[in-house]
């Protein structure tokens, strides 16, 4: 009996620890740091980020600042940490313009950052829309 | 009727809280009067909380749009049907629902427990109900009440999200909450069986059918979840390990494990502790799972915003732990089993593994969906693991678990010998080889989709093995034809062939995300009219275009030919929608499926000349997740159907 139960705890021992191991290179392979505009331009010190670092930015759509190629389906823009934060960063991504994506709303990017161009290349746009569950009361 | 609703919530309040003073008294006095009291005053419960439910009905169909709830979520042009709908789309609404179901539930465990009023278990369990009860309706009559009234009365409302006017959003929210709490009646019973110390299986026999009922709606929800995802969202996946996501697969991981251990508690007596923690783990999933969805501390697309109701959540999670993990460690020494197991090789040890890879599977996701904060709180600095966290971390562990799922069967309850398991094993692995001989040939080279395949057709060929052999000694017995012995073994024993009908679905499943994910085409462009997007063997060709209004909405179509090999197939409308009352356009997912793969097209552009812009992808085996899930539900509600009393062997 002894012997048996020693055999299944040490099996199961085995089994935690590959899982540990897994989630120790699942966490190292895969975590991305989710930064302030200012943090990633380098205006606010944040982590250091190199250019193949793949990263999330979230910000504010500056009005005015959206440019959009709909035959060639690119769309830049840029963005900004809030309303009147001077620091604004450049976002390129190429792919269809969402519904919800128009000035002022606030949008989550994934992808690069090319810090000598000054362009952060989104592999992934998404917006996060303040009417989309929860409406906001209006009169 | 505003009114009338208010005081129904008070009422039912006040009825919830007298329940557990009357059922306290009862059982500190061991006086049955109490008791009976207690359970009168559960039943009128319901019966209040039912007339809420009405009262927020009414409201919305009569359009009374001064209560901010109903203006917040309907509007004048809303088919009938989403208006009561409507009830359970906002954050309030969906807290009343929450605890007129739960009163509902205690309503009938109480009919249930008619004719033995005088089990020791029931007065606790009713009184674990009354608490819970008065959590949800002390949120909605003190914090978050859908009858509070506006100081203006709007002309309309504001509409309902049409991304939530769709078929699978209005059964996906209320399947999950049912599944939710259908888990608070059997952890109401294992707290009763602490607290009385009752050590046998009497408790897990009583609540077996709420478990897999419960499990059976976290299953449908989840599955609608996906498939409203899939057909609305437009992005192209039905999965995408997004926090509320999550929040509902864990309890189900969770949920899952239990009722693998607590057939072995029925069966063999053990593993008394180890379910206990189970069914609290369960029922803790669930509540974190509501507060994860209400209290807004995760970016996701299923928020409700920030609520002021977290703090609440928070505070009724840690009673409920100290409480649970308080009696746990009381009744330790009472419900501890001697001698766990018999054998490594045993059908009790693979329900062990099955476990321990479904909790590391729930702890994975959880870490996973909490990493943000945990990082935040560490380093300072926001971490965030996305989807490839869960893809590389749960896909290893997911094919161990269909591994397990396969051996299973094949392994005898207490000792199996060797002998007798090369005999099981041969004809499956057999079949799983030649399957993947099959598919390599056929130039399946990716790994992972190739050893998924191969686990899939292994566990298959158990299922198959078990089923044929079964079959074939009741022919040798009864004389019957196959097709007469065939649908009667399965119906006789519909508890074993339920569960087995729930793993062949999941094998479907796995096998559909694994083609769907492993092989998935994508292709994207502008067209103009007349032009053509080739993607796999596909040829998509804009052929019209037209605008049209119908109820609420602006519709703007433009109609696809499908076309493989120069011939057309068929055709596809591609929409956007402009909703009355929405600010911006909805993309309209159209969809060719097949059993082979599907053909997924969106169009999230229309320029001013008529060029559409087209996203589209070919996403193969991937309607077979459906099909897979529409078999584990209906094995899980074929597990359940009760023996009736003189039914012949």
């Amino acid at each position: 009996m002894k012997k048996n139960s020693r055999k299944m705890l040490i099996g199961v021992l085995l089994v935690a620890a590959g899982v540990a191991f897994l989630l120790y290179r699942g966490i190292a392979t895969t975590s991305t740091y989710y930064l302030t505009v200012a943090e990633l331009t380098g205006e606010v010190t944040g982590p250091p980020i190199s250019d193949q670092d793949y990263v999330r930015v979230g910000g504010e759509v500056v009005e005015g600042s959206i440019d959009y190629d709909q035959k060639a389906l690119i769309l830049r823009f840029a963005i900004r940490d809030q309303e009147g934060s001077d620091g604004t960063l450049k976002v390129r991504y190429d792919g269809p313009r969402p519904d919800a994506f128009a000035p002022d709303i606030e949008v989550l990017a994934e992808g690069t950052y090319a810090r000598a161009e000054g362009v952060f290349r989104a592999q992934n746009l998404l917006v996060k829309c303040p009417s989309k569950y929860e409406s906001k009361q209006e009169q | 009727m505003v009114t009338f609703g208010t005081l129904s919530q008070f009422a039912a309040l006040a009825f919830s809280l007298l329940t557990m003073a009357c059922l306290l008294l009862g059982v500190m006095r061991d006086d049955g009067r109490w008791v009976q009291a207690g359970r009168r005053c559960l039943v009128s419960v319901a019966a209040c909380a039912t007339l809420a439910s009405i009262a927020l009905g009414y409201l919305f169909l009569s359009n009374n749009f001064q209560v901010e709830y109903v203006a917040s979520y309907s509007d004048r042009a809303l088919p009938l049907f989403y208006k009561l709908t409507a009830f359970w789309a906002g954050q309030k609404g969906s807290l009343l629902f929450w605890a007129w179901v739960l009163s509902l539930f205690s309503a009938l465990v109480v009919y249930n427990n008619r004719r033995d009023p005088d089990s020791r278990l029931t007065p606790y369990v009713y009184l674990v109900l009354g608490g819970t009860l008065s959590f949800f309706l002390f949120l909605l009559c003190v914090v978050s009440s859908p009858f509070d009234l506006l100081d203006f009365v709007p002309k309309d409302g504001q509409g309902l999200n049409p991304m939530l006017q769709n078929p699978g959003m209005v059964f996906h929210p209320p399947t999950l909450f049912l599944g939710y709490i259908g888990f608070t009646v059997p952890f109401a019973y294992a707290i009763a069986a602490m607290t009385t110390g009752t050590t046998d299986a009497s408790w897990i026999k009583k609540t077996r059918a709420w478990n897999v009922l419960s499990w059976i709606f976290l299953t449908v929800g989840i599955i609608l979840g996906g498939q409203w995802a899939y057909v609305e969202l437009g992005w192209g996946g039905y999965w995408a390990w997004d926090p509320v996501e999550n929040a509902s697969f864990i309890p189900w991981l969770a949920s899952t494990a239990f009722i693998h251990t607590a057939i072995i508690q029925e069966r063999r007596g053990i593993m008394k502790v180890w379910n206990m923690a189970l069914i609290l783990l369960t029922f803790l999933l669930c509540i974190f799972g509501t507060y994860l969805v209400r209290s807004g501390v995760l970016q996701s697309v299923h928020d409700f915003g920030a609520t002021g109701l977290g703090g609440y959540f928070l505070a009724f999670l840690a009673i409920a732990t100290i409480g649970g993990v308080y009696l746990l460690a009381e009744s330790y020494r009472q419900f501890k089993t001697p001698n766990a197991l018999e054998s490594y090789l045993s059908r009790e040890s693979t329900f062990l593994f099955n476990n321990v890879i479904l909790l590391a599977l729930a702890f994975a996701t959880l870490l996973g969906t909490v990493f943000p904060f945990l990082s935040e709180a560490i380093t300072g600095n926001k971490v965030t693991v996305g989807q490839p966290f869960f893809n590389q971390v749960n896909t290893p562990l997911f094919l161990v678990l269909i591994a397990i799922t396969g051996v299973c069967p094949l392994i005898g309850w207490r000792k199996a010998s060797p002998e007798n398991l090369r005999k099981n094993f041969l004809r499956p692995a057999l079949f799983a080889l030649a399957a993947a001989v099959v598919l390599f040939a056929s130039g399946i080279r990716m790994s992972y989709a190739l050893l998924s395949f191969t686990l899939c057709a292994f566990v298959a060929g158990t299922i198959l093995q078990e089923f044929v052999l079964a079959v074939l000694s009741r022919k040798a017995v009864t004389g019957e034809a196959s097709w007469t012995a065939a649908p009667r073994l399965l119906w006789r024993m519909r508890r074993r062939y339920g569960g087995h009908l729930v793993h062949l679905g999941l094998v479907l499943v796995v096998v559909g995300i694994t083609g769907s994910s492993a092989f998935k085409l994508e292709a994207q462009g502008t067209l103009s009219k007349g032009e053509s997007l080739a993607i796999g063997e596909y040829e998509l060709k804009y052929e019209n275009f037209r605008k049209y209004e119908k109820l609420n909405r602006t519709i703007y179509a433009a109609t696809l030919g499908v076309f493989t090999d120069g011939a057309r197939i068929g055709s596809l409308d591609a929409e956007r929608r402009y909703y009355v009352n929405a600010r911006q356009p909805t993309t309209e997912v159209s969809l060719r499926s097949t059993l082979k793969e599907d053909l997924y097209v969106t169009m999230p552009g229309i320029s001013r000349n008529g060029d559409i812009t087209l996203k589209v992808a070919v996403n193969p085996l991937l309607v077979w997740i459906w099909i897979g899930g529409g078999l584990m539900v209906l094995g899980g509600i074929l597990a359940i159907i009760p023996k009736r009393r003189r039914e012949t062997p």
